[in-house]
């Protein structure tokens, strides 16, 4: 079973197809290219696997499983709660005064001893004496808060971050690191997934949160070791030099540890020595057991380390395979020299 | 970074010699000038207003113009938590844990079907949401009693010691440790894995969410965090003024007053929300001070109002943060990355 399939992916934006039922798997521990002129729509194939948008058509699974989160009886759970919730806010909307009234005036003396159970029957008493009211309030509340709660459930069936719990990360061709961070924080943030600390534990620092914290700061650092980074580990991230912004685009997707990586244009605005670089690394990434998939312009990249390549023009695939079957694909050809009319 | 721990350390002993300062002024005659209960009343309130939303507006980048509104919730909570005309009189230190997870609560509701807005659109949300719990508490009247107040909401209690509206520095000392307790708790959040995922959503909301950050909880955690800490400032206001005043004293520019001590003394850092606390606050009553000096020395009057130094307050106040804006747009003391552990520098 392939790690990643992607099965008649099609992005459509208005008129305008972006992709167009594309098919291509990526095996368990390969490196595989994603190449095509610009505007042939790779980006946008990132971006429907990634869950950044949601395929028109289409599916695509990771070990064979739909990327899209099923319908449980958690989820119909969750939403009757939230409903029931809204449900009971509607009736104070509408009846929230003469409630008081009826639970607290009525029983309570000045500064004597409040009976609460008086309170509950005098609560009980209005809600009976008004049931018909107190129901449309219910109704309208629970309505608006179920189908509220449904559909922003719906609209993240998939989403980038449940993605990225599955073992998908990704770098993005147009720089995205946290500016303000530093580039150790930047790692750490990317390794969040795995962290198990909470909000509480974080407030009061216990034993267990530092403990976890150390551990974390100490992995960030191997990986930044790894990618060469480590002496700039407490600078501004937006201070790097571009070649060092995108490792550490790279070292912050490696934090998350993906089982598949997807890396869109690694080495645009590299020199030749920082290129050759990249591709150490991203061979040395394969090494430690994760899939890469690409998306590059340079040849001499797509061309040095790939195990396979797909050509994407157009927003259709027109060619796969080894990087010598796509060399002399004549479709290829075609596709970024242009038509020899002469034959 | 030894610098800047002694600006805080100073600004600490500041704030506990204000009193003393208070007794000295007293001494030589000068008793009018004496800050304290003022202090107390207004300054250490917005400074827990502030810390609350710089969580909100300097961790998670979101503009939030509502907390005003999350103040009177605190306010309110606390008068009918404590008051006698009420029956539940938990007293003071019930109300101060109760207020305020009432408040986090009101936040959710507010956050949870709004926090997919952006920018500008989540910034009229909040303020929206000030005007109606404005008008709410005026009209609620069965409950709230309008725009009477409600009153005499108790003081602080402590074993041992009853405190005395005349006598503040009790109260000043107690809400100094609150507050110092209060950026304690936050710095450590800041510090953690939370503190992170703010800025990360609020640096790249795309990258973070891609890095497996759910924003949408995110930003709910520092909502509702900002709301506590709001309704907290509430309680301790609501408490030192011994009513809950009309619902109109939370109104807008509370808010905004709040949002300029962030801008003034720096988004995103501690440090720089109390210096902004003093000297938004401090510039305010200073104005007060010199011109109840004035009309005591018979240099000016109500019937003139050029020479009355507080009726130039918003024109001092715009001045200076135009002229901040131009030469230090970061604050006074702007947010940098933290300094790096000092294993980093063994590395080297």
């Amino acid at each position: 079973m392939s790690l990643l399939e992607v099965r008649g992916l099609t992005m459509r934006f208005g008129g305008l197809t972006a992709v167009n039922r594309v098919d291509f798997a990526v095996e368990q521990g390969e490196i595989v290219s994603l190449i095509g002129p610009n505007g042939a729509g790779k980006t946008t194939v990132f971006n429907a696997i990634t869950g950044v948008y949601e395929p028109t058509a289409g599916g695509v699974f990771l070990g064979g499983r739909d990327l899209q989160r099923p319908f449980e009886a958690r989820v119909a759970l969750g939403v009757a709660a939230i409903g029931l919730l809204t449900g009971a806010l509607g009736v104070l909307l509408f009846h929230l005064e003469p409630l008081w009234a009826a639970a607290i005036t009525e029983n309570y003396e000045f500064r004597k001893s409040f009976v609460w159970s008086r309170a509950w029957s005098g609560l009980g008493r209005y809600l009976a004496e008004n049931a018909g009211g107190v129901l449309l309030g219910f109704l309208i509340g629970a309505l608006v808060g179920a189908a509220g709660a449904y559909v922003v459930w719906a609209r993240q069936r998939r989403t980038p971050f449940g993605i990225a719990g599955v073992g998908v990360c990704r770098t993005f061709q147009n720089i995205r690191l946290f500016q303000e961070m530093t580039v150790l924080e930047n790692v750490t943030t990317g390794m969040d997934l795995h962290l198990r600390s909470g909000g509480i534990q974080a407030l009061c620092r216990t034993p267990a949160f530092r403990g976890e914290e150390g551990k974390t700061c100490d992995e960030a650092r191997r990986i930044l070791e790894f990618v060469g980074l480590l002496r700039r580990a407490g600078d501004q991230a937006a201070n790097l030099a571009y070649g060092d912004q995108r490792r550490l685009e790279i070292a912050r997707a490696l934090a998350s540890r993906p089982r598949l990586l997807l890396l869109d244009e690694p080495a645009a605005g590299m020199n030749p020595t920082e290129t050759s670089t990249l591709m150490k690394l991203i061979a040395a990434i394969r090494d430690r057991g994760v899939t890469v998939l690409l998306i590059e312009h340079h040849m001499k990249v797509v061309m040095g380390i790939s195990d396979r390549i797909v050509v994407l023009d157009y927003g259709t695939k027109i060619a796969e395979g080894t990087p010598d079957e796509i060399r002399s694909h004549s479709k290829v050809i075609e596709a970024y020299l242009g038509k020899d009319d002469s034959s | 970074m030894r610098r800047l721990l002694r600006a805080d350390s100073i600004l600490l002993a500041v704030a506990l010699l204000i009193p003393a300062l208070d007794l000295l002024l007293a001494a030589i005659g000068l008793g009018n000038w004496a800050i304290g209960n003022e202090v107390c009343q207004r300054v250490l309130v917005f400074a827990i207003l502030g810390l609350g939303l710089n969580v909100i507006v300097g961790y998670t980048g979101l503009l939030h113009l509502g907390v005003a509104a999350f103040m009177a919730i605190g306010v309110y909570a606390y008068a009918i938590l404590t008051c006698d005309i009420y029956p539940f009189r938990v007293g003071f230190w019930g109300a101060v844990l109760l207020a305020p997870a009432f408040c986090a609560l009101a936040g959710v509701f507010l956050g949870a079907p709004t926090l997919r807005l952006r920018g500008d659109y989540l910034a009229i949300v909040t303020l929206g949401f000030g005007e109606i719990v404005q008008d709410v508490l005026k009209n609620v009247d069965g409950i709230t009693k309008g725009t009477q107040g409600i009153n005499p909401l108790p003081p602080p209690s402590l074993p041992l010691y009853t405190f005395e509206s005349s006598v503040y520095q009790p109260w000043y000392y107690l809400y100094l440790a609150i507050l110092v307790g209060l950026i304690l708790l936050v710095r450590n959040l800041e510090a953690s894995r939370v503190g992170r995922q703010w800025k990360a959503v609020r640096d790249d909301e795309l990258a973070a969410t891609c890095m497996g950050i759910n924003p949408t909880r995110v930003k709910l955690r520092a909502f509702a965090i900002t709301a506590a800490l709001c309704g907290l400032a509430g309680v301790l206001y609501a408490s030192k003024l011994e009513t809950t005043a009309e619902p109109t004293t939370y109104d807008f520019n509370v808010s905004i007053t709040v949002l300029c001590i962030l801008i003034v003394g720096g988004m995103g850092s501690i440090r720089g929300v109390m210096i902004g606390t003093a000297i938004v606050m401090g510039f305010d009553m200073l104005l007060k001070k010199v011109t109840e000096a004035l009309q005591e020395a018979g240099l000016s009057s109500s019937a003139n109002v050029f020479a009355t130094p507080s009726n130039w307050k918003y024109l001092i106040f715009g001045l200076a943060l135009v002229v901040m804006m131009r030469f230090r747009p970061g604050g006074v003391f702007p947010a940098g990355p933290r300094s790096a552990p000092p294993q980093a520098e063994e590395a080297r």
